[in-house]
């Protein structure tokens, strides 16, 4: 892979990682309902995940522009692996065999998906 | 069936129902916006289509669906289940817009929803190990 394709591919994992674990944190605040909202509103996790969310937007279309979809698709899957372990590191989730079964399944799929 | 598995069922199955909803305005939108060209007379052609408006509705309703489903839900697996759409998507294209299915694509989607199943049945399993903890 050459190495534009390469740093925006790492961009795209880390802005799609970092933004499902700044939505987490963002979840994890006190409240129900709209209360909930105005508390995950005044606290930086929520915008940090959209601010990644629209950074990824971009560096993914920048990334397709350099690789083609199906190979596009084929590396993001990474993304779910990195996310488990995220969730492990920040929020003490746990990695069962079933866990790790049922996410390397549907990474399976979705690569199986996109190559066809 | 108890509490957490009817909210863990319908979140996800909203949440597919609803961006299943999103990608097809999107690409019900490009149709008629098309041909695309980089320029503001398509984003403005874009615009005037009523189901981009439809698009974004879809978004945010997908949007407030994952935060509440995070909430309670383990991000990893959250994350991985929400891949569901993908099949959803699929399926929806071929019935509406006759796009044409390999094998090996239908074969990704079983192992899909395989994997979510496994998924669903490795939240029981955690749930009896650690009382009280979405973890």
């Amino acid at each position: 892979m050459p190495p534009i394709s390469f740093a925006l591919w790492l961009l795209v994992l880390v802005f799609d990682t970092g933004g499902q674990l700044a939505f987490k944190a963002a979840s994890g605040v006190p409240g129900e309902g709209l209360g909930h909202w105005r508390a995950m509103a005044v606290r930086p996790w929520l915008w940090l995940g959209i601010a990644a969310f629209t950074c990824e937007f971009v560096t993914w279309l920048a990334f397709l522009s350099v690789v083609p979809l199906a190979e596009g698709v084929l590396l993001s899957c990474l993304n779910m692996a990195a996310v488990m372990l995220g969730g492990r590191w920040l929020f003490g989730e746990r990695l069962t065999a079933r866990r790790l079964l049922g996410v390397a399944l549907i990474t399976l799929g979705v690569v199986l998906v996109g190559a066809g | 069936m108890n509490t957490r598995w009817r909210f863990y069922l319908v979140g996800f199955l909203l949440l597919m129902a609803i961006d299943t909803g999103a990608q097809l305005c999107f690409k019900l939108a490009a149709t008629h916006a098309a041909p695309f060209a980089a320029d503001p007379g398509w984003l403005l052609r874009v615009l005037r289509e009523p189901w981009v408006y439809g698009a974004i509705a879809g978004y945010l309703g997908a949007f407030v669906t994952y935060m509440t489903l995070l909430k309670h839900a383990p991000v990893g697996p959250a994350f991985a289940a929400s891949h569901l759409q993908v099949v959803s998507v699929m399926a929806a294209s071929a019935w509406l817009f006759g796009e044409r299915l390999a094998p090996l694509q239908l074969v990704g989607a079983a192992l899909i929803v395989l994997g979510i199943l496994v998924l669903a049945r490795a939240e029981d399993e955690v749930a009896q190990t650690t009382p009280g903890h979405a973890r």
